[in-house]
Formats: structure tokens, sequence, C-alpha cells
């Protein structure tokens, strides 16, 4: 135990710093959240009212009087002197926003309670136009629709023979499990990843890099302990990482502005004591996974270059399954609880929603405490190979 | 005391391997078949040309590589059956000044002192004598990154001196250094010797052998060819120098010695 304890001290102190996995593994997933919601917030909101405070230019052909007057000359400039031709050449150019035709002998079916034609030429890149002119034309519909209903003495209710109510009894709490339970595992897999990844590199390809593998191996510790102190740190910084990322969200939800107040409070309910010790519990032997799984792969690098390039293709290989498990329809099974990294997402989004069957959360842990024991056997192995150690 | 009992290297080739070496043989032996003894109070020095098996043979020693067959027995304890015990013994030290760059000189010797089982109170005593010695206090808590290739040789020698080895193996010792860096490793060599320590080292450059050394023995293609005192090697080659007696002796053996 002491060989281990003196490994982790003194590699947590080198690697703590190393600004690169600092960066990587601490301050990256602590920021990156907050920063991306917050800017995409305040991105969306102000390209969503300079969209609804744009005046916008359309086209209006044989628009009857009444329809053209419920226009606000302020909000929008009317133009009637256009061709259809010209109308959607205009558009395309952007120089017009859209374009809205009556069709030939729209008034006359109209007036005969007919269903007239009105065409609407737009350009669905340019975010709001069409709604608003939908909302528009809705209203003057509505306008024409409530006439005819007085002249046909007829009511509301009459043309309207049902009224459909939706009434949504999922818990918010389980609505926002199916959210952001997909995004959270996804990111804090890829970070703890990540934060796996410098320090492995380090620590281990370091080693032989720098060529401080030789007087380390001539100490009289045992090299499965030396290797299990690394492993551990390694394993650790994941973890710190995994750890930031799931801070930085909460922090992001807790601190952001415009989040509606019952969707804080679902927010609060979630970070509980109880899930989010379900979350770290799993989190532990993942890191541990990674840290053993990078260990055994880097140790045969002579380089950072060469340990970088075997590394890069294995984490789209890490994605894949925290991907998969973003998809809708794909369920916590006893099949899939036993497929390591997908299982952890499916998991994390259950507990969010707090819909996690134990049965399936026990032999999730217990699946990657055991991946996590193999991967950390195998890098033993690779490290206790004289050709793979030595450069 | 080191004794090198009949000890064999041997590396399977791959595909690869054969193809750059040009050979169709399954494996090659880096070291063949070679014994020799390395006694107290004694400097022992290991020459030949580069590939000739001297590093393979000291890493065997210092435990980092395994013999194929045969055994070395150093301070009574056996690298095949006890290497644990054979390394609490020894200390190996290179001429690259490979240390970790973000750590301070104190930090270094103290986590290597740790993983020797040093008690605190030792370790401390032993540092603070190693450097005072090397006026290491001055730079003690400078990071590595940010220190001369001297500074750093010295926190070297501290870090492979610090657990007091009966026994040290020098590989290159001075390879790449300039003369002032090179003269730290020599000094401390005739210290290890002062203190009745069983001392060898790799070496190419023969002024170095001839200052320091008491016993040698030359190895080309794995094979060890000569293996004397270097009185006896002196007085056998006193009609040319040292470096003309090595190469005459390496090339005898088939292979050309680059000095």
């Amino acid at each position: 135990m002491h060989t281990i304890i003196t490994v982790i001290k003194k590699e947590l102190i080198d690697t703590l710093r190393d600004r690169r996995t600092l960066i990587s593994a601490i301050i990256m997933p602590a920021l990156l959240l907050p920063i991306m919601l917050y800017g995409f917030t305040k991105l969306s909101n102000t390209i969503m009212k300079k969209e609804e405070e744009k005046k916008l230019k359309v086209a209006m052909l044989d628009a009857p009087a009444a329809f053209a007057a419920t226009f606000d000359t302020a909000r929008y400039e009317l133009l009637t002197d256009v061709t259809i031709e010209e109308g959607r050449d205009a558009i395309l150019a952007d120089s017009l926003d859209a374009m809205v035709a009556f069709v030939d002998g729209y008034i006359t079916k109209v007036s005969n309670a007919g269903t007239g034609k009105v065409n609407m030429w737009y350009k669905s890149t340019n975010i709001s136009v069409k709604d608003r002119l939908s909302t528009i034309i809705d209203d003057y519909e509505e306008t024409l629709l409530d006439a005819r209903i007085v002249d046909l003495s007829l009511t509301k209710e009459a043309i309207n023979p049902i009224e459909l109510y939706k009434y949504d009894i999922a818990p918010k709490k389980e609505q926002l499990g199916k959210l952001a339970g997909g995004i959270l595992p996804y990111l804090f897999i890829i970070f703890c990843f990540t934060g796996c990844m410098y320090p492995g590199l380090d620590l281990i390809t370091g080693e032989k890099e720098r060529g401080t593998i030789e007087t380390l191996l001539t100490v009289p510790a045992s090299r499965f302990k030396i290797l299990l102190g690394k492993v551990i740190t390694i394993a650790l910084v994941g973890l710190a990482a995994a750890v930031m990322t799931i801070l930085g969200l909460v922090a992001a939800l807790k601190l952001l502005p415009d989040i509606p107040a019952d969707l804080l409070e679902t927010i609060s309910n979630i970070i509980q004591f109880k899930y989010v010790m379900m979350l770290f519990v799993m989190i532990i032997p993942l890191s541990f996974f990674f840290a053993g799984m990078i260990s055994a792969m880097v140790v045969r690098a002579k380089s950072f270059k060469e340990a970088q390039s075997i590394l890069t293709p294995i984490s789209f290989v890490i994605i894949m399954p925290a991907l998969i498990g973003m998809m809708p329809g794909i369920e916590l099974t006893w099949t899939t609880a036993a497929i390591p990294i997908l299982n952890i997402a499916l998991a994390t989004k259950e507990i969010v929603a707090g819909t996690i069957n134990m049965g399936h959360y026990f032999f999730i842990v217990a699946t990657l405490c055991v991946i996590a024991i193999v991967a950390v056997y195998v890098s033993y192995k690779q490290f206790s190979k004289e050709g793979m150690v030595l450069k | 005391m080191i004794q090198v009992q009949n000890i064999q290297k041997t590396y399977n080739l791959t595909k690869q391997q054969k193809k750059e070496l040009q050979t169709t043989a399954p494996s090659i032996n880096a070291v063949n078949n070679i014994s020799f003894e390395c006694k107290p109070g004694r400097v022992y020095s290991l020459l030949g040309p580069n590939g000739a098996g001297k590093t393979t043979t000291l890493r065997m020693m210092s435990t980092i590589l395994k013999p194929t067959s045969g055994d070395i027995v150093i301070g009574g304890e056996s690298v095949t059956q006890n290497p644990d015990r054979v390394r609490a013994k020894i200390g190996f030290l290179t001429g690259s000044t490979n240390l970790y760059d973000r750590l301070s000189p104190g930090e270094i010797v103290d986590y290597f002192g740790a993983l020797h089982n040093m008690d605190k109170a030792t370790l401390a005593r032993r540092k603070d004598e190693l450097f005072t010695k090397m006026g290491i206090h001055d730079f003690s808590k400078k990071r590595i990154g940010q220190m001369s290739t001297g500074m750093k040789q010295k926190v070297s020698i501290a870090r492979s001196m610090i657990h007091d080895p009966e026994v040290v193996i020098f590989d290159e010792p001075t390879s790449g250094l300039d003369v002032i860096t090179a003269n730290s490793i020599i000094e401390l060599i005739k210290d290890c010797k002062l203190a009745q320590k069983t001392v060898i080292f790799s070496s190419h450059i023969m002024s170095e052998v001839d200052l320091l050394c008491d016993d040698l023995a030359i190895i080309a293609k794995g094979d060890l060819i000569y293996n004397s005192t270097m009185d006896e090697f002196r007085k056998s080659y006193s009609d040319r120098s040292l470096t003309e007696a090595f190469i005459s002796i390496v090339q005898s053996h088939g292979q050309p010695a680059n000095v």
C-alpha cells in the first residue's frame, strides 16, 4: 500500500502541475457547458428577437383590401406592383421576404361560401417569416369564418363537434430525464475519457519518452504496484473530469436566466444526494475502465504522437454507444445493461427520470467493475512485458 | 560484488525485424553466454562498439530485463530469483539526465527514497548529505524543467544514490554531457570506489576508462572477447594507445569498432 500511495502522491502532484491536463480535465468540463448553454440561450434569444422585430418586405398580389389592412405598416412593407416571377426571383435574391398571392376568382369563391386559394412563397432559411405571415393569414381566416357563422345563423360550437383537451401527465422529472438524461451521460463519458487520456499519455508513454522508466524499474517496488498507482491517478483525473461536467451542467441550469421556476424545482429534485451518489458509483468503475484501457493501449507507444494516434480512433469507439443511448426507443433491458458505456448512458437517463430498476442498476455497476478489473489486469500484463516498457 | 554467470539474452524476431536485419533466423542473441565478476572497491568497465550488448548486460544486472538463461548474483542475491532484493542493493544511472520536469529535486529524491522504503529520518539525513555535497540546496525548490543539464545531472546522481547502494551501475554515464558535467560523474565513480562500493560502467571513452577503471571487459556482437585487469591490459598493449588496442581487439573479432 505504501508504494501505491507514494506513486499516487507523486503522480497527482506531477499531473496537476500539467496545464494541458488541468485544462482538459477540470477547466473545460466545468466551463464548457455553462458557456455553451449561456451562449446558445443568449444567441437564440437575440436572433429570435431580431427576427420578430425585423420589418418584412412582402409582395401582395390581388389581395382583398381588408386583408392588406391587417398588416401593421411599422413592421411590414407591402408591395403590389410585382409579378409572380419577379417576386420569386426577389425572394431568392433576398431583396424580398415573402409573397402572398390570392389566386384568380378568390373574392367570388369566398363571397359564395366557397374556398379561395392563397399561395405563399418564402424561404424557410429566413427564420420566422413563414410563422409571422401564417399567423396573419390565420387571423384573417378567423374573421371570415366568424362572418360566415353569423350569415348562416350558426354557432361556433356547431362547426366544432369535438374539442380536444390534451393532458401530459408525465412528471416534469421524467420529461427532463428523457431530455437531459440523454445528453448528460454523453458529455460526462466523453470528458471522463479525455480526462483519462492526457494523464494516461503522460504517466505511461511520458515515462518512456522522457527515459525515466528505466530508473523507475530499478526500485525495489513491484511493477504491479507502480502501475496500479499510475492507473488510480489516471482514473482519479477522469473521475474529476466527469464530476466537473455534471457540476458544470448543474451550475449552468441553476445560474442561467430565463429558466422557468418549475423546471428549476425539478432540477433541484434531481440533484438529490441519492441520485448524485448513484451516478458517482457508476462513474468510478467507468474511470478505472478508461484508465486501464488507455494504459494498456499506450504502453506500446514510443512517443506522445504515436500514443495520440492510437487513442484518437478509440475516442470515436467510446462515443458510439453513448450516442446510441441518446436515441429514442433504446431502453434499459438486461441485454443493454450488459453493454459497457451504453448501459451507463441508459442508466443515467433512468436515474435522472427517477425510473431506474435497481436490479438493472446493480447489474450495471457489477458489469462496469468487471470490465474495469479486466482492463487494469490487461494493462498490468502489457506493462510487465520487457519489449513494451523499454523504448 | 557482481557475479555474472553465463548469461544469455535472446530476442525472437518478428517478420518486420527479420526484414530490417536481413536475416531468416527466428531469433537473435543480444548477449551470448558471458561471465565475469566485479569486486567491491574496484571499478569495472564494460567496453564495446554500438550494439555490442553493453546496455542489455547492464539492464539485466539492474533487473530491467530478464536473462533468457544464466544468472547474475549481486550482493548474494540472484536477479532471476529475487529481483526486488537486488533492486534494493543497486543504484542505476545513465548519461541522459531524464527526470520529471514538473517536480523539484527535493520531490524527486523523496519519491525515489520512498520507493526504496527508506524511513523518513534516514531519507531526510541522506538527502541533506547528498544535497550539501553536490550543492543542490541552492536550487532544491526549482522545477527540473527550468534547470541546466549540469543541475539535472546532479539531481540524477542524488536520485540514484539516495539509498546508499552497495553496487552502482552506470550505463554510458557521460555520454552527451559537457566536460564539466561529465566530471561530476567521474568524481562520483571515484567516491564510490573509495567507499568500497562495487562499480560497473559502460563507456566508449578510453580516457575515462584509463582514468577510472581497475578491471575491464570488451564485448562485441554479444560475446565477451576480453576480460582482464586494467594493468594487464596496459602491459599487453604497451606498444599502442588504448584506443588502438581496443579497436584491434574488436576487429580481430570480425567487427568494425565505432569509437
